[in-house]
């Protein structure tokens, strides 16, 4: 795991710098109550039972109060001040708690805000090459990876140094033979830890692995349940689940068995370290150098030490699972090469209020997806603002790259593309699409009303912008008769809708936006022949007007069209007007000759 | 469409998600099974490990015990080395091991003894981690396996309402309640009574009044566990909540992204997402609040139990009942004795996300299927076997509809006959995806009866009867998986000729040996490298490769420019040879092919007959012919 990888979630946990520099004063607080905590019993020991006199400046400090120094005064003392140490310590203890929470919590959501921005920012190649329950796990547990960092590489080291420090210089005082001595296990344990270190990190990885393989199963096999279903393939997919569970189960227990290796060899180290201290401490105490009281003192030191010392130690291993959370989290964070980037002092505002506006250019244009082959090349044309152009050809053909190269979903890899004058590249993101409409093959509804679904690009517009572009999109009317009309929330993937229904309510929500230019990807392509008519009437009102660019197969829609472009394999073949290229008998031709034979179902009358 | 989540629901509810909306705690299922019992049933799961428990539940035992000696060395070493005194009667022998008899050499045995005990105890524990580890996952997945067999039987409806993230999350993660309960929660509390009853028992041994008061104690710990317990759990729920609702969120955003992207409302998707994960956050906090408030009493009431002994011992050893070595394995055991007992108070603490995820495995598990077997179903091995002519459907007086109340079809009947055609025409919503989601049994009719070969569907085992269907939805539905796959995802068995010859049929052969890798080329996430065309492609070689005597078939229109249409449609009529096949006909062409026409209106079947009878008589049929052909004058 390089530096460079925690450096890049350094600034999320140093945001947090005030919560954590309370955490600092706390934790030092509490070391100081955690030195006091064996002294009780050392009074106890020491000057109560084995009657040693207390020492004269304590004793006279009591006298002065009228307080005659007794084992009885000593014993009700120290069973009274091991009270009042424990509610100072836990009285810290729920401060340290409470800053972290609330600075973890944070530090957290500030990543996965960023997480989820990538996210909804990277290329459409990279969602489908990702599936979304994967995304789903960086965003929702591996931004987690920042809590357990700062904890690992900042809180835990600070406490643990912090309360070593402490409890070192009080150990010396006390007696710096027995203080050497117990400081002598921190190397083997250091040995040990970097030792066991990496194939700990490597059981957690594959730990992970097998785990999400199982999440993405469930994922996959959920959200096809209708071809599950349909293929009564339920068992075969149970079967499936055994298997990715009992790999899951093999490699933890795999896992668990190199924890305890680690631990055997830290716990054996300060085991003996104990051993160690309490012979010496034993021989000091028989050789009349130490008593009993502060051989036990020294014993819980001892024991607070070693935890202390172990707990810094194991940090280096605790850390290790969490690197592969890192990574994850990272390689969203990181950009993508097809990703489009907004271009510092981009253009903030394309519109001129005079003219007409949405000319669109292709300049000698060529983009694919995947290196070395070209889903478009060379492509040259010309939209004039409120033109209707269509786009036909075979599937594969490049259509859908040309559309979503105007709303900049991709950059070409040579060439320009220019609206209103301006190369794409210069102007803001959210201005280019705020200028184009895009209506696609799936109506993408979200589980939210009709009209906020409709709203979905100018949530501030009104309740008669919106009823007026519904009824304009022929949607106004089964909308009414929702339970809730306007209201109805609709369900995941507004699936409670038919096709037809859901993409009025999409074409609405293209016409409230309101933009000068159109995209028309297939509007109807996913609907029966009755449903069509009133789509299609209701894109007619919304090409009114506006720069369209429409990808269609129907000669119905085409020969709406002022021009038509026919590509094949990328490049255009053909221009012309519908009628031209009929004339013709080129490509187009044969295509819509085939169509003419297997003519639609009309539309149901639209109501 | 996809039956009976698309364009025929007629007007189906667009209420919320089926459970309610996720943060809507208390929704006890309909089988009558309150929370109550969640850990029984829970603890079936961990039962079936009992191997491995009680494996673990001996380890537990030497742990416990070596627990138990631990301080003993100690006490040896004050007592009788340093302060001289004679070494009592059950440790006697140490002055028989060479050296034992003097103080340094007797020193230097017992740190050698506090080493193997250590190392007894680590074997102990070790062995027990191995176990709990493997019992626990093992139970998890019993457990998930369960769900997840229970969620593929839901009908369409329930999925189609309930997003798939908070699902996912209930198979996968929610399902860690039985591990909580049973490793987390229920072998903690095991080895802390054993730790509590061997500890008290020692104390009660060295000193009976002073294990009095350190028992004591317990009472008191008690009503704080009591107390403060309450509030935690429901916190705990409701934190849970907050995060299945934070994730179905993100998965929507993601889900629709070019929506998202097109619209620019990335910031508002931000927005909105950060609204949801602020309630969790303050979900968080509450929580963490309600365990400090726990953490704290219980402490308090630990430490003047310590502070108590600490006092009462030493009188006792000022008056000679106890040494001071004997004080301090006392004071040793209490605090060991408080950890035990604090578990048994976190153990609440546990139980409570326990039972929160036990709650939402068990909201979906409790939820009937609406579909089910049976008992005693037969196993339909096709008509052919029987004697008849195969593939044989027949719907008398169906009924049915998604909403109580709202039927969608109404006292409809209709017969498919080996190798007939029947399409199905009608405006949206008249009930033709109904008709095919009823046909494999994906819901079962209000009143009326469907057979399939003259057998009720419902005395089919819903296996067998779905063997008998093939099925071409609108939507491909392609798996992850390799082109192979998911062309022999109804019969895995097939060979690679067999998938080659079910795709050269379907037309996709030529395009699927331009993939990268061929016929193992992997298909991304929903089949998104493929075009709408070759993706249908796929899905008829899918139901060719199925070769069974029924086809339904809901035509594709979708995506399909000229000529990918006809190849496609090619594909499709060769897969319709010799099945009968009930389809929703999109087309005229595919219609004058039928057998048969039904239209379908308001949930009946309001006319039928040939596409020529239908023309020649009045009716819905003949005016939208008639505006065919207005339409279609090009």
């Amino acid at each position: 795991m390089s530096v460079a990888a925690y450096r890049s979630l350094a600034p999320y946990a140093f945001r947090q710098w005030r919560r954590l520099l309370t955490i600092g004063v706390l934790t030092l607080l509490s070391s100081l109550a955690v030195a006091l905590q064996p002294w009780p019993m050392k009074v106890l020991v020491d000057y109560a039972l084995s009657g040693i006199p207390v020492p004269d400046a304590v004793g006279g400090a009591l006298a002065r109060f009228g307080i005659e120094v007794g084992p009885v005064v000593l014993i009700v003392g120290a069973g009274a001040a091991s009270l009042g140490i424990f509610a100072l310590n836990s009285l810290l203890d729920v401060g340290l708690t409470w800053s972290w929470a609330v600075a973890g919590q944070r530090m957290v959501r500030e990543l996965a805000g960023d997480v989820f921005g990538r996210l909804q920012r990277r290329s459409f190649r990279y969602h489908q090459q990702q599936p979304v329950g994967d995304s789903l796990d960086r965003l929702t547990s591996d931004t987690w990876c920042v809590y357990q960092m700062t904890d690992g590489l900042l809180i835990s080291p600070a406490q643990q140094l912090i309360m070593l420090g402490a409890l070192g210089v009080v150990a010396w005082q006390l007696n710096a033979e027995l203080a050497v001595y117990s400081l002598l296990t921190a190397p083997l344990m250091a040995w040990a830890t970097v030792k066991f270190g990496n194939p700990l990190k490597r059981r957690a990885r594959l730990a992970r692995e097998a785990r999400a393989r199982l999440v993405s199963f469930v994922h996959q096999t959920l959200s096809s349940i209708p071809v599950v279903q349909a293929f009564a393939t339920e068992h075969r997919n149970w079967d499936r689940f055994h298997a990715l569970a009992a790999d899951s189960v093999a490699v933890s227990q795999r896992g668990a068995l190199v924890t305890s290796h680690y631990t055997l060899v830290t716990g054996l180290i300060a085991v003996s370290g104990t051993a160690l201290i309490v012979y010496v401490g034993g021989r000091q105490v028989l050789a009349g150098a130490l008593t009993i009281g502060g051989f036990m003192v020294f014993l819980a030191y001892l024991r607070t030490l070693q935890g202390a010392a172990e707990g810094l130690i194991k940090l280096y291993g605790a850390l290790k699972p969490v690197e592969a959370s890192i990574d994850r989290v990272l390689e969203v964070l990181r950009s993508g090469e097809d990703e489009v980037v907004e271009r510092t002092g981009a253009i903030a505002r394309v519109a001129s209020a005079a003219g007409p506006r949405g000319a669109i250019r292709f300049e000698q244009v060529t983009f694919g997806y995947v290196p070395g082959r070209p889903a478009v090349e060379s492509v040259t044309f010309e939209v004039r603002p409120g033109e209707t152009v269509a786009l036909v050809g075979a599937t594969g053909a490049g259509k859908s790259t040309l559309a979503s190269l105007v709303a900049r979903f991709y950059d070409p890899w040579s060439g320009r593309i220019t609206l209103d004058g301006h190369d794409l590249r210069d102007v803001r993101l959210a201005e280019l699409r705020a200028q184009i409409a895009l209506v696609f093959q799936e109506s993408f509804l979200l589980p939210l009303s009709v009209a906020e679904n409709i709203a979905y690009g100018r949530p501030e517009a009104t309740r008669e912008e919106v009823v007026a572009v519904a009824r304009a999109a022929n949607a106004d009317e089964f909308i009414r008769r929702l339970p809730e009309g306007y209201d109805t929330v609709l369900g995941e993937r507004g699936a409670t809708l038919s096709g037809g229904e859901r993409q009025r309510i999409a074409i609405a929500r293209a016409m409230l936006k309101d933009a000068a230019v159109l995209i028309l990807d297939e509007p109807t392509s996913a609907l029966d022949g009755w449903s069509e008519a009133p789509i299609l009437e209701a894109v007619e009102v919304l090409r009114a007007g506006r720069t369209t660019l429409i990808i269609a197969h129907r000669h119905s829609t085409v020969r709406q069209a002022d021009r038509v472009l026919v590509l094949e394999q990328g490049r255009v073949v053909e221009e012309g007007t519908p009628a031209q290229l009929l004339a013709r008998g080129g490509t187009y031709a044969r295509s819509m000759g085939l169509q003419e034979s297997r003519s639609q179902l009309p539309a149901e009358v639209a109501a | 469409m996809l039956p009976g989540t698309g364009a025929d629901v007629a007007g189906g509810a667009t209420g919320p998600s089926d459970l309610g909306a996720v943060g809507t705690p208390g929704i006890a299922g309909p089988t009558g099974m309150g929370v109550d019992v969640w850990w029984m049933r829970l603890g079936r799961y961990g039962l079936g490990q009992w191997r491995s428990l009680l494996l673990i539940l001996g380890c537990i035992v030497l742990t416990v015990a070596m627990d138990v000696l631990r301080p003993w060395p100690l006490k040896l070493i004050i007592d009788n080395v340093l302060e001289g005194e004679a070494l009592p009667a059950p440790a006697g022998w140490l002055e028989s091991l060479p050296g034992g008899a003097s103080r340094p050499g007797l020193l230097a045995w017992l740190t050698l003894g506090t080493i193997v005990l250590f190392l007894v105890g680590w074997l102990g524990k070790m062995v027990q981690q191995y176990l709990q580890v493997g019992a626990g996952a093992r139970m998890v997945y019993a457990l998930s396996a369960d769900v997840f067999r229970h969620l593929q039987r839901m009908s369409l409806r329930f999925h189609g309402r309930q997003p798939t993230g908070d699902l996912v999350k209930r198979v996968t993660s929610d399902t860690g309640c039985v591990r909580e309960l049973v490793v987390e929660a229920g072998l903690p509390l095991v080895t802390s009574l054993v730790t509590l009853a061997s500890m008290l028992g020692v104390m009660w041994n060295l000193d009976a009044a002073l294990a009095m008061i350190a028992l004591g104690v317990a009472p008191l710990l008690g009503v704080c566990i009591w107390f403060f317990a309450g509030p935690m759990n429901g916190r705990s729920y409701a934190y849970y909540a907050c995060q299945g609702v934070a994730m179905a969120r993100a998965e929507q955003t993601l889900t629709a992204l070019p929506l998202v992207r097109a619209f620019a409302q990335e910031d508002r998707e931000q927005r909105r997402l950060d609204g949801a994960w602020r309630d969790s956050d303050s979900a968080y906090l509450r929580l963490t609040s309600s365990q400090l408030q726990f953490k704290v009493g219980t402490g308090t009431v630990s430490a003047l139990g310590t502070a108590a002994v600490l006092a009462f011992g030493g009188f006792r050893v000022l008056s000679g009942d106890l040494t001071v070595g004997g004080l301090v394995v006392v004071l040793s055991y209490v605090a060991s004795l408080y950890a035990p007992l604090e578990t048994l108070a976190y153990l609440s603490t546990n139980l409570a996300s326990a039972a929160a995820g036990a709650k939402r495995v068990f909201e979906v598990f409790d939820r009937a299927p609406e579909v089910t077997e049976r008992p005693g179903a037969r196993v339909w091995a096709g008509a052919a076997r029987h004697g008849m002519g195969a593939g044989h459907i027949r719907f008398e007086g169906v009924t049915f509809g998604y909403e109580p109340g709202r039927p969608v079809l109404r006292d409809l009947d209709l017969e498919g006959r080996p190798g007939e055609t029947i399409a199905l025409v009608g405006a949206s919503g008249a009930g033709k995806s109904t008709v095919l989601a009823l046909i494999p049994r994906l819901y079962d009719p209000w009143e009326g009866h469907i057979a399939l070969d003259g057998v009720d569907l419902r005395e089919l085992t819903l296996a067998s009867l779905r063997r008998q269907i093939s099925t071409v939805l609108q939507d491909p539905f392609l798996l992850p998986l390799s082109v192979a796959e998911n062309i022999a995802y109804a019969r895995p068995a097939a060979s690679r000729d067999e998938v080659v010859r079910a795709a050269v049929a379907a037309q996709a052969d030529e395009f699927i040996r331009q993939l990268p890798q061929g016929y193992d080329t992997v298909i991304g996430e929903r089949g998104a490298t493929l075009s709408g065309g070759q993706r249908q492609r796929l899905a008829i070689a899918r139901a060719l490769l199925k070769d069974a005597p029924v086809l339904i078939l809901d035509e594709p229109t979708s995506a399909l420019d000229g000529e990918t249409e006809s190849v496609l449609l090619e594909g499709m009529y060769r897969l319709m040879e010799g099945r009968t096949t009930i389809l929703i006909a999109h087309r005229w062409s595919t219609v004058r092919r039928a057998t048969r026409v039904c239209v379908l209106e308001g949930g009946r079947i309001c006319e039928g007959g040939t596409h020529d009878e239908l023309l020649a008589r009045s009716g819905v049929y003949r005016r939208l012919s008639a505006l065919q052909c207005e339409g279609g004058a090009t």
